[in-house]
């Protein structure tokens, strides 16, 4: 009872934090697009089209997808040491995937045409339908699986099985809506999708330790034992693995394009000489130190500050992902030169602010009131 | 069924955009949200600095790629070549947007490019994003004809309202048919010095196959194997077709 006492004080601190932050933030931003509507954005026809909400709609997409993997741990690769954080973490991927799709439904003109529109035109050869349908199905696996564990049945391994494809699928999916895009050569790409799938590991991963760490206050002492021993086991180890694959994408995805001519890729040029740039390499290179150091990755709180530095550095990268693959101007407007600039406007921050709240304050919500901790083995 | 197609004579066009306003004044278009744009460019540097301009209409592409990726099928080729919106279907994801290598598209629940906006002193009624005080095309929500509603994107329709009522066989829609005015779109119509043509690409006969096979006429951007039913021929002031050069080739080293 100790235990849940100290961890659920700062769950507590987390969800009014959170539940605070996402009134403000949904005051804001809808107090703004009911009277500009999509005026209120910083996005334009004749520069950047896909703004800050797309690049939050991405990161918590692969967030969820991420999530779902270390879920589906036990199940796929019969790694059972992760079992205590399945529930956890497929309510946790469960809220992100909501709060993605909330803020795809504020960045569109007629999310609820789509509806129906959608279904009834259905255009296979789109890359955004078949990611909507993956993702929808997604999310119906997960909250049926997630309603399955709460009601104390822990069977169904093949349900697990088959999430982990349609994730992988989705995510993938997800990637090629911009790996297709031959016209803007920064986006365009076969190994667009996996790159989508490692950052969805990364950043699930992250997410994953994080949570785990916040539930039971940064202290390995007030686990139990088998949540203890897979976070300071292989869940980090995990976490190194991920990271360093993460880094050598990175690093030679910005090598080619700093080397190559080929239009397009001027923008590669211009993001390494951007702080955002050195703040997240710092910040990826950072947590992969600690991972990689056993004596630092078993500490909570050194656990904490990499999972936080991951997932800031995570965030920056789909934000030079998606803008940065329109920021060389086709024919739109006078010519220009240069690159596009473009600054998220306030409104687009406070929606991706409300994305953020709503993902903590609803995994604290859930912390308190669905009992997250239970495990397989605890029946 | 003709599949219409255009070239534009870069030899003969003086950049002065009377097709811009053209197209403005037929289709309720505002500056910053012109289906029709001239886009001018400088290349080189003092003293052999050089003004380029290309007209730019909607490339009405023989595989367009916004057709491919429009989630609700809301993009569609016509039969006789054109691509057209379905503004009812639209769910403005703007992936069209993204998706065109022309930069064609428009999404103008955005802000004005000049202020103070002029659709809120003429309000638009219901869905619709302004109420002009001149009045386009009838409404033809289906085809992305008339004034744009809110939440969708729009684009060039080569004035699906006055080529689809064209008479049918015609090959040739020009201003030197007296009986073919009225099809012909407004672009094409007001262009003083002639240098637009329109016609049936799959006609050999047709006037636009002509001038293309006369002149070599060219497609913008032709890797990315959207297959523009526009074509350029090239000329001395505005710029080449096959010459545009891009962001990164223009640029000095430094």
């Amino acid at each position: 009872m100790t235990t849940q006492t100290q961890a659920l004080g700062l769950v507590n601190t987390i969800m009014m934090a959170s539940g605070a932050a996402l009134l403000v933030s949904l005051a804001f931003a809808f107090t703004n697009l009911i009277s500009s509507g999509h005026a209120s954005f910083n996005t334009d026809s004749a520069g950047v089209t896909w703004g800050l909400l797309i690049v939050t709609y991405v990161f918590l997409s692969m967030a969820s997808t991420g999530l779902a993997m270390v879920a589906a741990m036990a199940a796929m690769f019969g790694a059972r040491q992760y079992a205590p954080l399945i529930k956890r973490c497929t309510w946790l991927s469960i809220v992100t995937l909501v709060a993605a799709f909330a803020t795809l439904a504020l960045e569109m003109g007629h999310p609820f045409r789509m509806l129906w529109a959608v279904p009834l035109n259905f255009q296979p050869a789109s890359a955004m339908v078949w990611m909507g349908i993956f993702y929808s199905i997604c999310l119906v696996l997960l909250a049926f699986k997630f309603t399955k564990m709460h009601g104390g049945n822990w069977s169904g391994e093949g349900l697990t099985k088959a999430g982990f494809v349609v994730e992988v699928l989705a995510l993938g999916t997800l990637g090629s809506a911009f790996g297709l895009m031959a016209m803007r050569p920064a986006w365009f790409g076969a190994e667009v999708p996996l790159l989508f799938l490692a950052c969805g590991a990364v950043i699930g991963v992250a997410f994953a330790v994080l949570i785990n760490q916040l539930t039971y206050g940064m202290d390995d002492k007030a686990m139990p034992e088998k949540v203890r021993s897979v976070m300071t086991g292989s869940l980090p180890k995990l976490f190194a693995a991920t990271l360093g694959i993460y880094l050598v994408s990175l690093l030679f995805r910005t090598v080619n394009g700093l080397w190559t001519n080929a239009e397009g890729f001027e923008v590669v040029g211009a993001m390494v000489t951007s702080p955002w740039f050195m703040i997240e390499v710092i910040a990826l290179v950072g947590a992969f130190v600690i991972m990689i150091n056993p004596a630092m990755r078993a500490v909570g709180t050194m656990q904490v500050v990499a999972a936080v530095a991951t997932i800031v550095a995570m965030f920056i990268g789909r934000y030079e992902f998606v803008i940065g693959g329109q920021l060389v101007p086709l024919f739109k407007g006078a010519w220009v030169q240069g690159l596009i600039s473009y600054t998220p406007s306030a409104t687009e921050w406070m929606i991706t602010l409300m994305a953020f709240s709503l993902v903590f304050a609803g995994w604290a919500l859930g912390e308190k009131m669905l009992n997250l901790a239970a495990a397989p083995d605890d029946k | 069924m003709a599949k219409w197609g255009m070239v534009i004579d870069l030899e003969k066009c003086t950049g002065c955009q009377a097709c811009t306003t053209a197209c403005q004044m037929e289709n309720n278009r505002l500056p910053g949200e012109s289906w029709q744009d001239v886009l001018f460019y400088t290349e080189g540097k003092y003293p052999n600095a050089q003004m380029k301009w290309i007209p730019r209409p909607c490339m009405q592409c023989e595989n367009p790629s916004c057709v491919t990726v429009c989630p609700t099928k809301a993009t569609y080729k016509t039969e006789d070549g054109v691509v057209l919106v379905d503004w009812n279907k639209c769910i403005g994801c703007k992936y069209c947007m993204i998706a065109c290598p022309y930069g064609v598209r428009f999404y103008t629940d955005e802000k004005p490019l000049i202020e103070p906006n002029v659709k809120d002193v003429f309000k638009g009624d219901g869905d619709l994003t302004w109420n002009p005080p001149y009045k386009g095309p009838q409404q033809d929500n289906t085809k992305g004809i008339g004034i744009q509603p809110s939440g969708v994107v729009s684009k060039c329709n080569f004035c699906y309202h006055k080529i689809s009522k064209a008479p049918k066989g015609t090959v040739n829609l020009s201003n030197d048919d007296p009986a073919l005015r009225e099809f012909v779109p407004a672009c094409v119509r007001t262009c003083a010095p002639t240098a637009r043509y329109f016609g049936d690409l799959d006609n050999p006969n047709s006037e636009v196959n002509r001038i293309i096979a006369a002149k070599k006429g060219t497609r913008l951007l032709e890797h990315t194997g959207n297959k523009p039913q526009v074509y350029y021929v090239t000329g001395a002031g505005a710029a080449g077709g096959t010459v545009i050069p891009g962001g990164r080739s223009s640029k000095d080293k430094a």
